[in-house]
């Protein structure tokens, strides 16, 4: 009955860099390297596959900030983002809080977590491509990211939104991304920064070879940020990956694994 | 901020069936949702990619309007143990309702995941997006994902109980087979409250009969709920000039109102 929280508390426990065999068998990739002839070739404009966030195994909990948030280094708040991010107060990172203090917007409810907080689960992310739309399948919570390349514009009509209004287009080989349209209901990442409903966020994606994936998004709020910042991700390809379900509702024991997220590791 | 509902209200008042032009508005369809006739003839059977919609007449009767909340016109023949939960169960949907406040359907209230079939009786599009190895079915509604395997694997029984089930599917020539298992036993089978048990499997029989139309021939079998497997049909639209937009349930406090015109005889 309980299984799938089990392999959630297992893969996070993992990416949490405890055991990179059991990570393995988690999600069976057997044969993690590609032969040669398979590396060399890719397009550029293929973004397709399963991506994980590619950190090394830090010991720390100030290193494996990419669990939590954007950046190692304090983003610069405006006076209304400081407010904002002291009232929050994250079970994650070196200060959390216990859970049953926690004014996280996502717990106890379950609401969608937004834009770009989502990718700070350390849970792999699909991307399928139409001739018209780049999409990412989170596999946390069967959250979407629809990038429209059809080239419309934003549309204000559809009100304020969880995941924003994507569109993108190529630049060379760099693909370009930029969402509008939020509402203010969500944290920006899982320690409290905050957002208002005039964030936008660029993301210049590029596969710099076939196996791995930059994304460097710049994160523009004037009302919660003094000026723009930028934060980079590197994802790894998973190609005997596939996403798998993972909804918040399955996560009663969560409690203990945002404990051990927010100790500092054993080894 | 509410333009949102706005749209939802409308988009649930238009799948019943009211105003073609206003639907064509919501989803930015520039032109009528009719595809010119000169390019009906020439499609790839295996190609299901596409926005789809439920293709219904625009009927008058609550009665008729049962594909907004169950498979089929006809009693599914429930076991005991089926018939039990059916009656314990109170929707607040078709002929013989229950008041919003009174209703124990298991999404209200919690946005739970609505869970497999039953997302299909949510009034909103689906996007089919296919990958060699997978063809997915994206529902609007509430961001939920059908993952169907095309690859060749088996069921994965590790993955434990599941809201959405596992899938794999097969080409039988013109025809996708797909078969899902697996599930949890925490959502309905439809919105009127029709039981599955953790036995539920689910046999689609999926096929384009022609550029414009998706047929989904869906058979139930539960032996825990049902005392035979049971078979409904599903005809969906191809919609080339709409996208699919984010309709969560988080953001559906106005439903009482859309549920209430959906379950009183129409004018």
């Amino acid at each position: 009955m309980r299984n799938r929280p089990l392999g959630f508390a297992l893969a996070l426990a993992i990416v949490l860099s405890m055991s990179p065999a059991l990570f393995a068998q988690s999600k069976k990739p057997t044969e993690a390297a590609a032969s040669a002839s398979e590396k060399a070739s890719f397009d550029p404009h293929d973004l397709s596959g399963v991506w994980m966030q590619d950190h090394p195994r830090l010991i720390t909990v100030d290193a494996r900030y990419w669990v939590y948030k954007f950046t190692m280094e304090e983003p610069p708040m405006s006076e209304w983002g400081e407010k904002q991010f002291k009232a929050a107060k994250t079970s994650f990172g070196p200060h959390a809080y216990p859970l049953a203090e926690t004014n996280d917007p996502v717990y106890h409810t379950c609401d969608p977590l937004g834009f770009p907080r989502i990718y700070l689960y350390p849970l792999p992310l699909q991307i399928v491509q139409t001739p018209t739309e780049v999409i990412m399948l989170f596999e946390y919570d069967s959250l979407r990211h629809h990038i429209f390349t059809d080239g419309r514009k934003h549309d204000e009509s559809l009100g304020p939104l969880w995941m924003g209004d994507a569109i993108g287009h190529w630049e060379g080989d760099t693909f370009v991304a930029d969402t509008t349209n939020f509402n203010d209901k969500t944290w920006l990442d899982r320690m409290g920064h905050p957002h208002s409903d005039a964030l936008h966020v660029v993301e210049r994606i590029r596969r710099v070879d076939r196996e791995h994936l930059v994304d460097d998004m710049t994160i523009d709020d004037p009302k919660a940020y003094t000026k723009l910042w930028t934060a980079h991700q590197i994802f790894a390809l998973q190609p005997k990956w596939t996403i798998a379900e993972s909804f918040c509702e399955d996560e009663q024991s969560f409690e203990s694994i945002d404990e051990s997220g927010a100790a500092p590791a054993k080894k | 901020m509410r333009k949102c509902l706005i749209g939802l209200a409308m988009a649930v008042f238009i799948s019943v069936g009211f105003s073609r032009s206003a639907s064509a508005q919501t989803k930015q369809a520039s032109q009528p949702p009719a595809v010119a006739s000169s390019s009906s003839d020439s499609f790839d059977p295996h190609d299901l990619s596409g926005v789809w919609m439920q293709d219904r007449p625009r009927l008058g009767r609550v009665i008729e309007r049962y594909w907004i909340y169950e498979l089929t016109l006809e009693e599914p023949p429930m076991t005991a143990w089926g018939l039990a939960q059916y009656k314990a169960a109170k929707s607040s949907f078709g002929t013989h309702s229950f008041p919003i406040a009174e209703t124990n359907d298991p999404i209200y209230h919690s946005c739970s995941p609505t869970g497999f079939p039953r997302a299909f009786f949510h009034a909103f599009p689906i996007q089919i997006v296919q990958s060699p190895a997978e063809v997915i079915v994206l529902f609007e509604w509430d961001s939920l994902r059908h993952q169907i395997f095309t690859d060749g694997r088996a069921h994965d029984t590790a993955l434990g109980p599941l809201w959405m089930g596992d899938s794999i599917g097969h080409w039988e020539g013109n025809t996708l087979v797909a078969d899902t298992v697996n599930f949890n036993e925490k959502t309905w089978l439809d919105r009127i409250g029709h039981p599955h048990s953790d036995a539920l499997h689910v046999i689609e029989h999926i096929r384009r009969v022609d550029r414009d139309h998706l047929e989904d021939e869906i058979t139930i079998d539960d032996p825990k709920a049902y005392t035979k497997p049971w078979t409904g049909k599903i005809v969906f639209a191809l919609k080339p000039k709409w996208t699919l937009s984010e309709e969560f349930c988080e953001d559906i406090g106005s439903f009482e109102n859309i549920e209430q015109q959906e379950t009183s005889p129409a004018k």
